[in-house]
């Protein structure tokens, strides 16, 4: 599904933020990519969904090289994913409703369609009696939330998630990481970058854990517990 | 339609400023429009002066019948005479009285009529600027009995040539303004395009295509440049439509000329074509500088 090969990424500053990372993501696979601040990991997803470029190395999603896209076939590749940014990346002069029907507009799903699949993305987030409201008038939890179920709309192949659960209580956090599984279940591929051990003790089945731009270790959870 | 609910929200989000970007778009069409009426008019008037040109020759008042006959003769031998209407002392003072009202008096208390006789020679639409008619005119003035001419070719030329002055200098001002006008529009699509850029970057990262985060753009300019071009003309039709009301008669014979003929179907279906492409381009020069995507 996802092949990264010798992945590396230096800045203009001269700093390597990634250095030769091999990394393989099945189909239906539920990845966490742990490590402190700096060590790599939001880059690592900017790669994937090339918002940046690598330094070195190729990555090749479904067969393709992304690498090899020209600019204006980019789309295609974003269309097939769901992304949930640290920051939100929420359009606070658009209601919620609209902040999370965007994706669909731009697969030009008609708007009966899009009210509906817009309704139940809100209500797997738990946030369908706030569709009318201004993403300002809103809780940096709810804000989040928000930008997950725009991530889950279209129901993407491949769900990017950074540090989705960074703003909400614990118990608020294993809720979503529950939406985050029960998308998994329907078959999307999901990469989630965080550094809540706790979160990633009870969810985690496969671990990448990075340092200094390296991969240190990976770990691999018996199909069982999965 | 997405784009179309997308550029009509954008459009009265930022009502202000996309008001003002209107209002300039409209004072510089109606600059233009103003100028193409005027030269419209004066290219009327010097229209129907040219398709009736008629060339007078005054006779001395004492002319013989045998002098009479053979200027009339003279007359109808050229090939761009058409008509020869011959115009009696009487006839000229009545002629006179009927279309001046006002200096009646002035006649009367002359006390005799200053009127001489004349020929009235109607040429064929077109013929007056060829210069045969000038040698032809010569040719006539030398016979005797004939006292003197009157030929407003002259007057027409400079007519057309003021028509066509009035509609070069349009062109140029309202030219100039359209520039300003295109620049306003451009930079009034970069505002929207900075204040929006938080959705430009959602919708790039959702995989909208170019197509799809520039049209809303470019139908916020297309439609600024109509409402802008549409307004104008509305304004022109106001203006058309009172000002030599304004002026009232004191304008006299002049009032033909100020009382401004309104443009054209085709030439308002330009000035709102003219208007739509500004604003397109307008956008798209904008959308071209600040939206690399």
């Amino acid at each position: 599904m996802i092949e990264l090969y010798h992945i590396s990424k230096q800045y203009e500053e001269g700093q390597w933020a990634l250095v030769d990372i091999n990394l393989n993501v099945l189909k239906g696979d539920f990845w966490f990519i742990t490590g402190p601040s700096g060590s790599g990991k939001s880059t690592l997803l900017k790669i994937i969904f090339r918002e940046i470029l690598p330094t070195r190395g190729q990555i090749v999603i479904d067969g393709v090289n992304i690498l090899r896209l020209p600019d204006h076939r980019i789309y295609k590749l974003r269309r097939t994913m769901g992304i949930v940014f640290q920051d939100f990346r929420l359009a606070f002069h658009k209601k919620v409703f609209e902040n999370v029907a965007i994706g669909l507009h731009v697969l030009g799903i008609p708007l009966k369609e899009v009210r509906l699949r817009v309704f139940n993305a809100l209500r797997l987030v738990n946030l369908h009696q706030k569709m009318w409201e201004y993403p300002s008038h809103l809780s940096y939890g709810e804000q989040q939330r928000v930008a997950i179920a725009r991530a889950v709309v279209n129901e993407p192949q491949i769900l990017l998630a950074d540090e989705p659960t960074g703003n909400l209580d614990p118990e608020l956090a294993a809720e979503i990481m529950g939406v985050f599984k029960e998308i998994n279940k329907r078959g999307t591929t999901v990469i989630i970058c965080s550094h809540d051990k706790e979160l990633i003790r009870h969810f985690g089945d496969k671990i990448l854990f990075l340092f200094k731009g390296k991969i240190i270790g990976k770990e691999v959870l018996p199909s069982s517990r999965r | 339609m997405y784009f179309l609910r997308d550029a009509q929200n954008n459009l009265w989000q930022y009502r202000g400023r996309n008001a003002l970007s209107v209002t300039i778009i409209c004072l510089s069409f109606l600059i233009l429009g103003v100028f193409i009426s005027l030269s419209n008019n004066l290219r009327h008037v010097a229209d129907e002066m040219s398709d009736s040109m008629v060339v007078v020759f005054f006779l001395a008042p004492n002319v013989t019948a045998a002098d009479l006959s053979t200027i009339e003769q003279k007359i109808r031998a050229s090939p761009s005479v058409v008509r020869v209407e011959y115009v009696d002392r009487q006839q000229a003072l009545e002629r006179f009285r009927k279309n001046f009202p006002d200096l009646r008096e002035i006649l009367a208390n002359l006390g005799t009529n200053p009127f001489p006789p004349s020929f009235e020679a109607t040429l064929q639409p077109g013929s007056f600027r060829s210069d045969d008619i000038l040698g032809f005119i010569e040719e006539v003035k030398n016979v005797t009995g004939v006292e003197d001419v009157q030929f407003n070719r002259d007057w027409v030329l400079k007519l057309q040539s003021l028509s066509r002055l009035a509609r070069a200098v349009g062109f140029f001002l309202g030219g100039i303004l359209i520039l300003a006008s295109f620049f306003i529009i451009s930079n009034v699509i970069r505002l929207n395009v900075f204040a929006r850029k938080s959705e430009i970057e959602i919708l790039r990262l959702v995989g909208a295509t170019n197509t799809f985060i520039r049209l809303p753009f470019l139908l916020e300019g297309v439609t600024l440049g109509i409402l802008g071009s549409l307004l104008s003309l509305g304004l022109l039709f106001v203006l058309i439509k009172f000002f030599p009301l304004y002026l009232g008669h004191s304008l006299g014979a002049l009032q033909d000329i100020v009382g401004f003929r309104y443009l054209s179907s085709s030439q308002a279906v330009s000035l709102i074509a003219a208007g739509a492409f500004m604003g397109a381009l307008g956008s798209m020069s904008s959308l071209s500088r600040f939206l690399k995507i």
